[in-house]
């Protein structure tokens, strides 16, 4: 895809010149960094002062050339953050909203409707009035709606963040499955870093309506620019592990991930797939220059300190341990520990501080 | 919607209208309009009725202050008869070319009275009366625009009465509003015409403005030049210019000018 | 009887020729309404204040503008004549003197009733494909209709009361033109006391069912 647009805003102008290829692209960034309006601009809800948008070699938009397709002609489909379901409609009535589009403006391979309802696990709302939906129905019906509009592309504005955590924890999945069913690439806007960990094939950080750097998630985002991002803000880590095995007596579930490392997490029954995502907040790890002993904390993982990104009195510590692993501690911590790149280290984990997605 | 759509619905829509507009219900050919000043409205309506019996013509009257009347037909409304209440109004509209030449007549007059609440005990005799410190506000439809204000102004004015009287006057909107605040007892007197004081039972007549010193009230009438039915409007005038027509007049309080 | 023939005509006549000019109006409102609402463009807060001044200039002031406009004398007036159009003295003059006094009520209240729609339904409706004229009746109207027909008892309302226009532009012909409020002003001009309380007591009776439907109408909207 191939965005470049130039948009004033109040305080500042929007200027984004890149050129990315991924199934779920993230933009992260701080509020009233100018992600709404990106999208707006790539719906062509708003008018671009300069630039040139587009998708799977399709021209939307163009200055040079002049040309600027209604909303109507981009194929797109958009959920933004409200959700903003129609109300006097009924639950069908929005999702089948779109579903009339032109085979040549929409996507050309057929999404069936049931396949969606299963899905998005929405079948039992279909003929409920729009205004009797919880917050999380409502979010999901307004992902169908979108996708059965058979959109090139899918707009997804802060889709988690009128909900709260718990919700938050619920829904997230369904953002995966959709990523993994119905093969439509998605521009994901987020303040949230877990989203982006968690749903994120690439992620373009914006500051100020600039871009401040892209690339894959777990690199991008080690830098400075986040961490001033999200001073009180949750910073996980994310990873893929397998089952191995479950101790109800002990109340725990020991994991593998990919670079071997085992770790103990909270007990879970044996799920039907394996393959877990496992979470684990950065403020959560303690790091131990010396092999502890006689403490609680199930997991102990030998790694070494792999870079040092202090801002503001606030310390993010990468340690790798067969996996890059984000530890955030005070700087005084660090120079009380003596801590410098190359350190070899412990980290020091609760079982129960871990959490499953 | 963009604009252009609006402009092409706008247009389909003003042209429907316009279709509307010219559905003509059945043209009444022979129908005289009479527009005639509201203080008409009785006498006319009688003189009408009986007219329609004798003659094939129907009558149709529109009434209202005798300035927006003028103003109508200045702008072409198709009325056939103006019937004025005062001079200035048909002088105008003889201005602007708008009467059938030789048909104007000044037909009536009428005459100047003071009236006060019904139940006042103030004794009002004649005008210099109202000069009386009891005699606290006089009711008088606006004296600059309106025919009954005018002639009133001029007749005091005449008398040498006008400075001393204007700080009482209290100008209202027309005969009909004087009446009403003489009724109410919210002023001490005012000036009507005699015909209008017949109307009402709540106020009587103190004096009369003897007709050869008061102001030359005259209700002239004519035929519009651009009517289309002047044969008919012709046959009406002449009946209510004839023995019927005075008889009526009189009967409700006018005078009659010979 | 006071109750007579007569008062029945003189209802029926307002009434009817009120709901035709409030029908009249009624697409040329709504539009302009969502014009003002949705849309800038140059030379809009011209077209504002014209919508605006019958509302706030006396209404003989619009009669004489109307009259100017359609009498014989005017180039529009003697376009309609020459075709046998005749506006003057004819319930089409109150047709339009009522419908150009009710304009401004009817566009402030839809104007307000489209501004309250989220734009943001329409936007999506947009992105999935949806026509302009698809978004304005399946998402704005539906959303926005109790305020329209809030608008249009507001003025029809109006209508009913209409009078320095109508006895400007129309004339009070008793039997032709005459509406409720002109047959009120004859009643009290030649001291007919008791007949002018019945038609004002109809007069009152119907401006309040209505007016007080509107604003229920207005209220339900709200609480939706």
């Amino acid at each position: 895809m191939l965005l470049r647009c130039r948009i004033p805003l109040a305080n500042f102008e929007l200027d984004i010149d890149v050129s990315f290829d991924a199934r779920v692209t993230s933009i992260f960034g701080p509020s009233g960094a100018g992600k709404t309006t990106l999208l707006d601009a790539i719906a062509g809800l708003r008018p671009i002062a300069d630039g040139e948008i587009e998708i799977n070699g399709r021209t939307l938009y163009s200055s040079a050339r002049g040309l600027n397709l209604s909303p109507q002609q981009r194929g797109l489909g958009y959920v933004p953050q409200e959700g903003a379901l129609f109300p006097h409609l009924s639950v069908r009535k929005n999702i089948l909203f779109g579903a009339e589009r032109h085979r040549d403006i929409g996507n050309a391979e057929g999404i069936s409707i049931d396949h969606v309802l299963e899905v998005l696990e929405i079948g039992k709302l279909l003929d409920r009035p729009v205004t009797e939906l919880s917050g999380g129905e409502a979010q999901r019906v307004a992902l169908a709606r979108a996708i059965l509009s058979r959109p090139q592309l899918l707009l997804l504005d802060e889709p988690l963040a009128a909900l709260d955590i718990a919700l938050k924890e619920r829904i997230l999945p369904y953002l995966g499955r959709v990523r993994d069913e119905f093969g439509i690439p998605m521009i994901y806007v987020t303040h949230n870093l877990t989203e982006v960990l968690t749903l994120a094939d690439w992620v373009l950080m914006i500051q100020q309506g600039r871009l401040v750097t892209q690339g894959i998630p777990q690199e991008a985002l080690r830098s400075a620019h986040t961490i001033m991002q999200i001073p009180d803000e949750q910073f996980e880590n994310v990873f893929t592990a397998t089952f191995i095995e479950s101790d109800a007596k002990a109340g725990r579930t020991r994991v593998r991930l990919r670079s071997g490392t085992e770790l103990f997490i909270p007990y879970l029954p044996q799920p039907a797939n394996r393959s877990l995502q496992i979470r684990i907040s950065a403020d959560d790890i303690l790091i131990g220059t010396r092999r502890p002993e006689g403490i609680s904390a199930g997991n102990v993982i030998a790694g070494t300190v792999h870079g040092i990104e202090l801002v503001d009195g606030q310390a993010l510590v990468p340690v790798f341990a067969g996996e890059e692993f984000f530890v955030r501690l005070t700087s005084g911590a660090v120079t009380r520990l003596e801590l410098k790149e190359g350190t070899p280290v412990f980290l020091i984990i609760k079982t129960r501080s871990f959490r499953v997605l | 919607m963009t604009i252009s759509k609006f402009a092409r619905m706008a247009f389909s829509w003003l042209t429907v209208i316009l279709f509307m507009l010219s559905a003509e219900v059945s043209a009444r050919a022979d129908e005289v309009l009479v527009s005639a000043a509201a203080s008409l409205t009785d006498v006319l309506r009688d003189i009408g009725k009986a007219y329609q019996l004798k003659s094939k013509h129907k009558l149709a009257l529109t009434l209202g202050p005798s300035n927006f009347l003028a103003r109508q037909i200045d702008e072409g409304a198709p009325a056939d008869i103006f019937f004025s209440a005062d001079l200035a109004q048909m002088d105008l509209l003889e201005k602007n070319g708008r009467l059938e030449p030789g048909t104007r007549k000044n037909l009536l007059s009428n005459q100047l009275v003071v009236i006060v609440p019904a139940n006042s005990k103030l004794s009002v005799a004649s005008p210099k009366d109202l000069m009386k410190p009891e005699v606290k506000k006089i009711a008088l439809a606006d004296p600059a625009a309106v025919p009954v204000g005018v002639y009133t102004s001029k007749y005091l004015a005449d008398e040498g009465l006008w400075d001393k009287l204007k700080p009482k006057i209290v100008p209202v909107l027309d005969v009909r509003a004087t009446l009403a605040s003489v009724e109410s007892g919210n002023v001490e007197a005012g000036f009507v015409y005699k015909t209008d004081a017949a109307i009402s039972q709540k106020v009587k007549t103190v004096f009369e403005v003897p007709i050869e010193k008061g102001p030359k009230i005259t209700y002239p009438l004519a035929i519009v030049k651009e009517s289309k039915k002047k044969e008919a409007a012709r046959d009406f005038m002449n009946y209510v210019l004839g023995p019927a027509g005075k008889t009526a007049f009189k009967k409700y309080g006018f005078v009659v000018l010979d | 009887m006071i109750f007579s023939v007569e008062t029945w005509h003189i209802t029926v006549f307002s009434l009817a020729v009120g709901l035709a000019s409030t029908l009249v109006i009624l697409p040329f409102g709504v539009a302009l309404a969502w014009l003002f609402a949705r849309r800038d463009w140059p030379l809009k807060s011209i077209v504002e204040t014209i919508v605006l001044l019958p509302l706030v200039m006396p209404p003989v002031s619009t009669g004489l503008i109307l009259l100017k406009i359609f009498g014989r004398r005017n180039p529009i007036g003697q376009w309609l004549y020459d075709r046998g159009i005749e506006v003057v003295f004819n319930w089409k003059g109150v047709l339009i003197a009522m419908a150009v006094m009710s304009f401004p009520l009817l566009v402030r209240s839809v104007r307000t009733s489209f501004s309250e729609v989220n734009p943001r339904l329409e936007q999506i409706a947009a992105t999935l494909g949806a026509s302009g004229l698809r978004i304005f009746f399946v998402i704005t109207i539906p959303l926005a209709y109790k305020g329209i027909v809030a608008g249009a008892l507001l003025a029809f309302s109006r209508a009913l009361g209409e009078f320095g226009a109508t006895i400007l532009l129309a004339g009070n012909i008793p039997g032709r033109t005459q509406t409720l409020s002109l047959a009120i002003f004859n009643f009290v001009q030649t001291g007919k006391d008791p007949e002018a309380y019945v038609l004002l007591g109809i007069t009152v009776t119907l401006a309040f069912v209505f007016v007080w439907c509107s604003e229920w109408l207005l209220r339900a909207g709200k609480r939706a």
